[in-house]
């Protein structure tokens, strides 16, 4: 039975603030296991992963500060942070010369569209590959692997503002399907 | 713009995940406090996007939170209490992180300096109002001496010039003292030769009581005439002018003087 002390989030922002220990504590046994579920989304790598969310935490307790609540819900933006985080990995020097993966080349965009299949994704990417094909290609590359939409059309040979327009109408569609 | 429009669009969600670029961003940004449905859709995506999060966790390995708190060197406060049942974490701002200890440390040090700040503001209050009143004293005292040196000036001056008037090569001094039952009254007439005027010295004449007054009288072949009435007079007075004299003499009149003398009154008299 938990009986844990509950905070309502604009408490639990204050106390953060605050450095207060036991916030974070709090904050630890009731969000870590969301981000590290987001976490493994981007980085299909068990091994990699909790050091990834050590990371992310470190980031939270320091850079709390930083975080403006007119601008988004606290779980936003530690879920942002856990991308970037996760996505700066997947892009650093050790992991590219793992993976061999530097470029974004046509592999990268077949992994991206097929390797990777339903049954390999966990949450919000298993969601993503329900979308159909030129969708899929387009959230899978910015949102999952951090390329920019300037990137992303030089690379697919897509003008900016159709990559622009269809990703959009991706992520309503992505919107829809996570509601429902 | 179609409000319903632009939410539908795609943007929210871009904007949410951080893949919105930063015209887009800060178009939203200021829309946003704008339209409320705005606002409505972002939180609705956000909170949507944690529930998915949450439905999809995945609980991290055991030890990663401890290996957590240990790189930041906090503790872990999740406590089991003697049942093992509920844990319970304090909600208390002011526990011993080394931040909130430190906050402390400088609220009390701030309070310290407040109340001494406030000591010392009462000290030098009541010091500048000593000083204040002091400084008040002195300026009247000052000012009380101003008129004194003034009026010692004058009366310098005064004497400079009664001197030099007695002292006068033409001037006649004329000794007038007490008559019999008189004796302790005198007076000094002192006549001008060249120009015929008549000062006194009348400071050993007793006091003239209420309603009277000492007028001085020069005789000439047994006839008086009036030389004028004697006020207050410190020093030496100029009274009126006498063309010729045997002797002067004061007596005690009714105030303002009489045209004859009344003889009986005489208080002084001498010979020239």
């Amino acid at each position: 039975m938990k009986a844990l002390q509950r905070y309502s989030e604009e408490q639990l922002v204050i106390l953060l603030k605050q450095h207060e220990q036991a916030a974070f504590s709090y904050l630890y046994d009731n969000y870590s296991a969301s981000l590290y579920g987001a976490i493994s989304g981007i980085i299909p790598d068990p091994d990699a992963t909790p050091d990834i969310l050590q990371e992310v935490f470190v980031k939270i307790w320091k850079q709390i500060g930083a975080y403006d609540e007119s601008r988004g819900r606290l779980f936003t933006w530690m879920l942002t942070i856990a991308r970037n985080t996760a996505i700066d990995t997947l892009r650093s020097k050790n992991w590219k010369n793992n993976r061999k993966n530097n470029e974004l080349t046509e592999d990268m965009i077949s992994l991206a569209g097929s390797t990777l299949t339903n049954t390999d994704t966990i949450g919000l990417r298993k969601i993503v590959h329900s979308l159909k094909q030129e969708y899929r290609v387009l959230v899978e590359l910015s949102y999952f692997e951090g390329y920019t939409q300037e990137d992303i059309s030089n690379k697919l040979g897509i003008p900016l503002g159709t990559v622009k327009t269809r990703l959009r109408k991706a992520l309503s569609e992505l919107s829809m399907m996570i509601k429902i | 713009m179609d409000i319903q429009v632009y939410i539908q669009s795609g943007i929210i969600e871009s904007y949410v995940l951080g893949l919105a670029d930063k015209e887009e961003a800060a178009e939203l940004e200021k829309l946003r406090l704008v339209h409320p449905e705005i606002q409505q859709a972002i939180t609705d995506f956000e909170k949507a996007l944690e529930t998915q999060a949450s439905a999809h966790a995945m609980q991290p390995p055991a030890g990663l939170k401890a290996r957590l708190f240990s790189e930041l060197q906090l503790n872990e406060t999740r406590i089991e209490n003697e049942e093992g049942m509920a844990p319970v974490i304090p909600v208390n701002i002011f526990t011993n992180t080394y931040r909130t200890g430190f906050l402390k440390k400088l609220a009390v040090a701030a309070a310290v300096l407040l109340i001494g700040s406030f000591l010392l503001n009462i000290y030098y209050y009541r010091k500048y109002r000593e000083v204040s009143k002091e400084n008040a004293e002195l300026i009247a005292a000052q000012s009380n001496q101003y008129v004194h040196k003034d009026i010692f000036e004058t009366r310098t001056k005064e004497l400079q010039n009664d001197i030099n008037l007695l002292s006068d090569s033409s001037m006649l001094k004329v000794v007038l003292p007490g008559v019999a039952g008189k004796e302790s009254n005198s007076a000094v007439v002192f006549w001008k030769k060249d120009t015929k005027d008549v000062y006194i010295a009348a400071a050993k004449l007793t006091p003239a009581p209420e309603g009277k007054q000492y007028q001085l009288w020069a005789l000439l072949d047994g006839k008086p005439i009036d030389a004028g009435l004697i006020s207050d007079c410190a020093t030496v007075c100029k009274l009126k002018n006498i063309k010729a004299a045997q002797a002067f003499a004061i007596t005690l009149e009714d105030k303002g003087g009489s045209p004859t003398p009344h003889l009986d009154q005489l208080v002084v008299m001498g010979k020239i």
